[in-house]
């Protein structure tokens, strides 16, 4: 049996919606097949009050165990460092994740706004918001660099916006299983298994990318969302197009550009007017190119691809 | 009309001299949208303005060491000869230019 506490900072609850809707393994499966306990969640949890914080203290000092410790959400730290912005159980919020993480023995971050601060830490970020280790692409956050839980490891970083539901459960029992050894996380400690590949990799418009044909507006079913939609697929590690959002589909094959919202600078250019949606250029060249991929290079594929394009490409092959 | 006899159209505007306005080339997304406002609000369904606005030209002008032709531009639909950006929607040649050119 394995202890689990959840608990929310500055959030919108979309990480727990869509934990609530997993699949494989679902909720449910946490608790009835793969032996873990949920201590509390801010939308399952029965207690309140006085018994929520002896619940909340008894697992700081170790009366009970607190094998994961979740959290959703940015830690909001303002005004003046106080923290004082989110309370929750009678102290700010800031204060329980500081003891809690401590007491744990694997911290997990589920989500933008715990991994790296998300919208909430968006440029001028008023409530001060961090991740638990990351502010945007820069390590620290919340906890500090060299942070590690009781079982030796940085917290464990789920992003997304939300994070897939499947992201969530699979990594929970991973760990709950005794199989954290065997999670391998990248440079912004996701684990590589869902975050080594791309959204574009298992995108349905990826032959439209390789001729370089783009979509324009949207709605089109023909044509790739990267060059004028401002989708961020190529730049982009998740898995969005291998695991499937409600098993049927994913943003790009439904015509809703990739926003990068796995990326640590989600959301991107602060929102400034004109860059939603829209491919961002200095002198007609994406300012943002697919990983690996330099200028020169982007440009003699792009004058080749486009020579070589079919008749086809250009036209609406998803017919019905 | 056709699209070949506007494409002949487009073609006799810019051989006899219609000044379109090929600098300064669309170089940042705060221009390129500027543009396309422009586009919107000025020329809308009148082909010559779209042109002027545009800045089209006969060949490809070489902007930053990058020649900016039709073809290589990722409005264009190759086969068909087309420029798909909406607010222009013409039929082009693939030596042709404008200042909205993306790769």
């Amino acid at each position: 049996m394995a202890n689990l506490l959840w608990l929310q900072g500055g959030a919108c609850s979309g990480n727990t919606m869509s934990f609530l809707n997993a699949e494989e393994p679902s909720a449910c499966d946490l608790v009835t097949d793969f032996g873990i306990n949920i201590l509390w969640h801010p939308s399952l949890g029965m207690e309140l009050g006085d018994n929520l914080q002896r619940l909340l203290r008894a697992c700081v000092s170790g009366e009970i165990p607190l094998d994961i410790f979740v959290f959703e959400g940015t830690v909001v730290r303002g005004p003046d460092g106080t923290g004082a912005w989110n309370r929750f159980a009678g102290r700010p919020m800031k204060d329980w994740v500081a003891e809690l993480a401590q007491a744990a023995q694997y911290v997990v971050a589920i989500g933008d706004c715990a991994t790296w601060g998300g919208i909430p830490a968006t440029a001028p970020n008023p409530t001060d918001s961090t991740g638990l280790q990351f502010l945007k692409r820069q390590k620290g956050g919340f906890l500090g660099a060299d942070f590690r839980s009781k079982a030796g490891l940085p917290v464990i970083n789920i992003p997304g916006c939300p994070a897939h539901p499947d992201w969530v459960t699979q990594i929970l029992v991973a760990v709950a299983t005794g199989r954290a050894a065997d999670i391998r996380l990248d440079d912004f400690q996701r684990p590589k298994t869902f975050f080594a590949s791309f959204t574009q990799t298992g995108c349905t418009r990826n032959m439209h990318f390789a001729y370089k044909v783009s979509a324009t507006e949207f709605g089109q079913r023909k044509g790739c969302l990267f060059y004028d939609l401002g989708c961020r697929g190529p730049m982009t590690h998740s898995p969005c197009n291998r695991i499937l959002w409600n098993r049927q589909s994913s943003k790009t094959r439904s015509g809703m550009p990739c926003l990068g919202c796995t990326e640590p600078e989600f959301p991107f250019f602060d929102l400034a007017p004109g860059t939603v949606f829209k491919t961002q250029t200095v002198m007609g060249v994406p300012k943002d190119l697919p990983e690996g991929v330099d200028k020169t290079g982007y440009i003699k594929l792009t004058v080749a691809a486009k020579a070589a394009a079919p008749k086809w490409a250009e036209e609406d092959i998803f017919v019905v | 009309m056709g699209e070949e006899a506007v494409r002949r159209r487009i073609q006799e505007l810019l051989a006899g001299g219609l000044a379109t306005e090929v600098c300064p080339r669309a170089d940042t997304p705060e221009s390129v949208q500027g543009l396309i406002q422009r586009l919107r609000e000025e020329a809308g369904e009148d082909l010559e303005a779209r042109l002027v606005l545009a800045g089209f030209t006969l060949n490809p002008v070489l902007h930053g060491g990058i020649e900016q032709a039709c073809e290589t531009c990722m409005y264009y639909l190759v086969h068909r000869r087309w420029c798909e950006l909406p607010e222009l929607n013409l039929p082009v040649e693939p030596r042709w230019s404008c200042r909205l050119w993306r790769i």
